[in-house]
């Protein structure tokens, strides 16, 4: 908010207060309110800090911490170059220009974010095993039982920066559809040419997508364990599931988290300050969508095709290649009817969570717009920290308070049994909290753009909040909705942790059942659930992109 | 799209309602709730078994074993956990520690089939199936009369050849508590060292893995669990089955205190809402039909010694076990896990 008036008045701590009174309304009171909601898991585990860690913090600072940030810092900056690379690229690729195959690449880019994380880099260790598919290409040339060693910083930043990067990828395609070509145009009468304006208009232009994309990957990235655990890389979550399974010390682990989240916390918040000195809207006239491509001669076409393809090689054909040849040789013991009927659970469930939490992020988004106090505003980004730590930590915070209420309600006579934890009620609620982020940050990055003075000048004339939002930046954000949605349907279809622990008994998931096969060095057995989780995740994908690019 | 939204939010509402009902009208049929950190087809035949045998049904919860423990910590009295099992003594120290186990109620049935190192001083828990950590090694470049203990993989003529992997997994835990029992820490601790600066290659990947990396020359012996063999050599992948077939098993120590085993086991919670069926259910597992499909599809070794092993494991050959009691294993997890750090065991 822009503050009239001296300096000494407007830094006063008085002052602040005043003013603070002065701009409280009901919007304020609902975003603290589902703030409050959403975040309980997240501020229970912040507190832990001030209950400091076990017995065996010592131990992990002088033997540990140090080896754990710097693999995790390598791994981070690793996977934030092959993420922008390989997502904004086919981003601006795809919308740009025309090429063969182009409308099936637009939506294959987003599949490998289907694939769990521990598979893929079971599938790529698999890959390049002794004996695996790589040597067993490479002995036509004389070379036998070769092995590329995929098991190293280097090698876990490629498999999952391959996995992740379509976060990148959908928010700054969601950016370019809707993004003004009139200003492009206007560069390219001006005689600049394609890269340059690329470089010098659009890729500034469109950060702030790329930048919820790549918060989205370093949080997964940060939290990940299963392929880390298995690469023999010791990253920060390393030392969150050593000090809680190994040391025995529930609470060091949740102050690691702690520590995590407040790192994450500070970053995001550092990038909304750096941001709010610029302004992103789109102009109020002119062509808002891409209409028509560039088509470009016909070998340049083709060398298109090829460097777009390329993620979708690495992240989706080989490794589903690997995951076929396993499911072929498991399949007489894994295969049966019951998997249709897990897919369908794990759908329904996927489907009825991701829309709680694109709604949530919704209310979040746009009550805390609507409240006037700045604090407020920046405290709602509280709301998205549940991403960036891990999910057996989120499920524990989701406990404490969900346990306790139903505690309550058993005391109070309301209820026999608990009627929070073990049914699907926590399980959502779960999901919410975990997901928030990744359904938060494409809204909140599509709704910058919608240009300011439109709904200012609706409520200018008369138009209530909730009005102006429905009639105005509702069909605005379709674009951005629906990217929300597919990202968190995805990402709750293959979730591991959470399900493990808050699951209700009469519940299943693909993803449960894949684990069970994995964790118990069955890889090969894991591959057809797998493969089933893939094809849940390719329905939604298939037809929301279609409506995405109606609405584009 | 928006009519398919509401008929599948009002199918999955369904699905869980109808299974909320279930449950609470099932109050008559008695139940059973597993929390369990084994996850195997044998277990699922298994609770069908006992099903079908008791009626009771059984509600399976399966995740790791030290988020289960917290679950049942923090659900307090009224979890809704009957029976806990895991993989790994270890765990089952650590619930007993925190107090959310209570004894077996057959003590004497017990004692008649399993040996005691195997079962809690105070009876909170009793290990259900056995697995040696043994050694892997190159038929074609390693002479099995060169081995003989753990301790020895630390010699200088090993340099370069040892493969393990990493010091968060259970079982080199348990290992490395056996070891501090047995030698005591400051010779432990030097022992880890040794083998760090023996090793092959950084700890990664599997124990499965371990064994492929024998297989192929990476190194020339591999610490694991035996069952992992067992599987490879009914794999249906044709690299896992030369790999298999390229190695051999030594059990180390036969001389003195014998190998080190690690098990899986069960214990009956605190507050189980069904103490009678969960106790029952313990005594199942431990019969012999029980016994014999643990050994017969998972090749772990069973602790009733009335029920023969596969033949996978007979083709081993009898072996010498550590005796030591696994309430010791326990005990000393945590301090292994330190020594681990401390020596640089990644």
């Amino acid at each position: 908010m822009k503050q009239v008036g001296s300096n000494k008045e407007s830094f006063s701590l008085k002052n602040r207060l005043q003013r603070g009174i002065r701009d409280l309304n009901k919007w304020t009171v609902f975003t603290v309110l589902i703030l409050l909601f959403i975040a309980v898991p997240v501020i229970t585990i912040f507190f832990k800090l001030f209950d400091g860690p076990g017995e065996s913090w010592e131990h992990i600072t002088n033997y540990l911490l140090i080896d754990y940030l710097k693999n995790s810092l390598y791994l981070s900056f690793l996977c934030t170059l092959i993420t922008l690379f390989s997502g904004v690229f086919s981003a601006w690729i795809v919308t740009r220009f025309e090429f063969p195959l182009r409308t099936y690449l637009e939506w294959l880019l987003i599949i490998p974010l289907a694939i769990p994380g521990y598979i893929m880099a079971y599938a790529y260790a698999g890959f390049f095993d002794y004996g695996g598919i790589f040597s067993w290409l490479l002995s036509p040339l004389g070379i036998e039982n070769l092995k590329l060693d995929m098991m190293n910083v280097v090698g876990l930043s490629f498999v999952l920066g391959i996995s992740l990067f379509p976060y990148v990828y959908v928010s700054a395609r969601a950016f370019f559809l809707t993004q003004a070509l009139n200003l492009l145009e206007a560069s390219r009468l001006l005689g600049v040419s394609e890269t340059k304006s690329f470089f010098k208009l659009v890729f500034p232009l469109a950060r702030p997508a790329i930048v919820a994309g790549l918060v989205l990957v370093l949080m997964e990235v940060l939290n990940d364990y299963g392929a880390a655990e298995y690469y023999g890389v010791n990253t920060f979550t390393t030392g969150i599931f050593r000090s809680w399974f190994s040391l025995e010390e529930p609470e060091t682990a949740i102050y690691l988290s702690a520590l995590l989240l407040s790192i994450v916390f500070v970053l995001i918040i550092l990038e909304k300050y750096q941001r709010r000195k610029m302004q992103y809207t789109t102009p109020k006239s002119g062509k808002t969508s891409i209409d028509h491509r560039i088509k470009l001669s016909y070998p340049k076409q083709i060398v298109l095709c090829v460097l777009v393809s390329l993620p979708v090689i690495l992240g989706f054909v080989i490794p589903v290649i690997q995951l076929v040849q396993w499911a072929v040789r498991t399949f007489n013991e894994v295969f049966n009817k019951d998997l249709l009927w897990l897919s369908l659970q794990s759908f329904g469930i996927a489907f009825v969570a991701a829309c709680f939490t694109v709604l949530f992020a919704l209310l979040l988004l746009y009550f805390s717009k609507w409240n006037k106090i700045y604090s407020v505003q920046s405290a709602s980004k509280l709301g998205v920290l549940g991403y960036a730590i891990p999910g057996a930590v989120v499920a524990i915070g989701v406990m404490v308070p969900t346990l306790s209420l139903d505690k309550s309600f058993i005391e109070w006579g309301w209820a026999s049994k608990f009627i929070i934890n073990g049914t699907l009620i926590a399980l959502v609620y779960a999901y919410v909290v975990r997901f928030l982020a990744v359904a938060y940050q494409p809204l909140e990055s599509s709704s910058l753009k919608v240009n300011s003075s439109i709904p200012d000048s609706s409520k200018i004339l008369g138009m209530g909040n909730f009005k102006t939002f429905f009639k105005i930046e509702f069909p605005l954000l379709k674009a951005g909705m629906l990217s929300a949605f597919i990202l968190v349907f995805i990402d709750i279809l293959k979730e591991l942790p959470l399900t493990l622990i808050l699951k209700p008994y009469h519940i299943n998931t693909l993803a449960v059942n894949a684990y069970g096969y994995a964790s118990d060095e069955m890889v090969m057995h894991a591959s057809i659930p797998s493969l089933f989780i893939i094809l849940t995740a390719l329905i939604p994908v298939i037809v929301l992109n279609k409506l995405l690019l109606k609405n584009g | 799209m928006k009519r398919i939204s509401l008929l599948l939010t009002i199918f999955t509402l369904f699905v869980g309602c109808k299974n909320e009902t279930k449950s609470t009208s099932a109050s008559e049929v008695q139940e059973l709730n597993v929390y369990t950190h084994r996850h195997y087809d044998s277990d699922k035949q298994l609770f069908e078994m006992f099903e079908k045998q008791s009626g009771i049904k059984v509600n399976v919860i399966n995740s790791k074993a030290d988020e289960l423990i917290q679950k049942m910590v923090l659900e307090g009295e009224q979890s809704p956990a009957d029976v806990l099992i895991t993989v790994d003594a270890g765990r089952l120290h650590m619930a007993k520690e925190k107090g959310l186990l209570q004894p077996v109620s057959d003590k004497k049935i017990i004692d008649s089939i399993i040996p005691s190192n195997l079962i809690d001083k105070d009876y909170n828990w009793v290990a259900l199936t056995k697995r040696a950590r043994v050694l892997v090694y190159a038929k074609d470049r390693v002479d099995p009369t060169s081995l003989t203990t753990y301790e020895n993989l630390v010699l200088p003529e090993w340099e370069g050849k040892l493969l393990f992997r990493s010091s968060s997994n259970i079982y080199n835990q348990s290992l490395m508590a056996s070891i501090v029992a047995n030698d005591g820490e400051e010779t432990a601790k030097k022992w880890a060292v040794g083998m760090v600066e023996n090793q092959a290659r950084k700890p990664k990947g599997n124990d499965r893995d371990q064994i492929k990396a024998v297989a192929a020359g990476e190194g020339d012996i591999a610490v694991v669990n035996t069952y992992y063999i067992g599987k490879m050599l009914n794999s249906n992948d044709r690299t896992e089955l030369e790999a298999a077939d390229r190695v051999a098993v030594f059990f180390p120590n036969q001389n003195d205190r014998g190998t080190h085993i690690n098990v899986s086991g069960i214990g009956v919670a605190k507050h189980a809402p069904n103490i009678e069926a969960a106790n029952q259910f313990v005594n199942f597992l431990l019969s012999e039909e029980a016994q014999e499909v643990f050994a017969l599809s998972n090749y772990e070794y069973p602790v009733n010694s009335n029920v023969e092993k596969s033949e996978v494991l007979k083709s081993w050959g009898d072996f010498k076990e550590d005796a030591l009691h696994l309430n010791k294993l326990g005990e000393l997890n945590k301090k292994a896990v330190i020594l681990f750090d401390e020596a640089g065991w990644k």
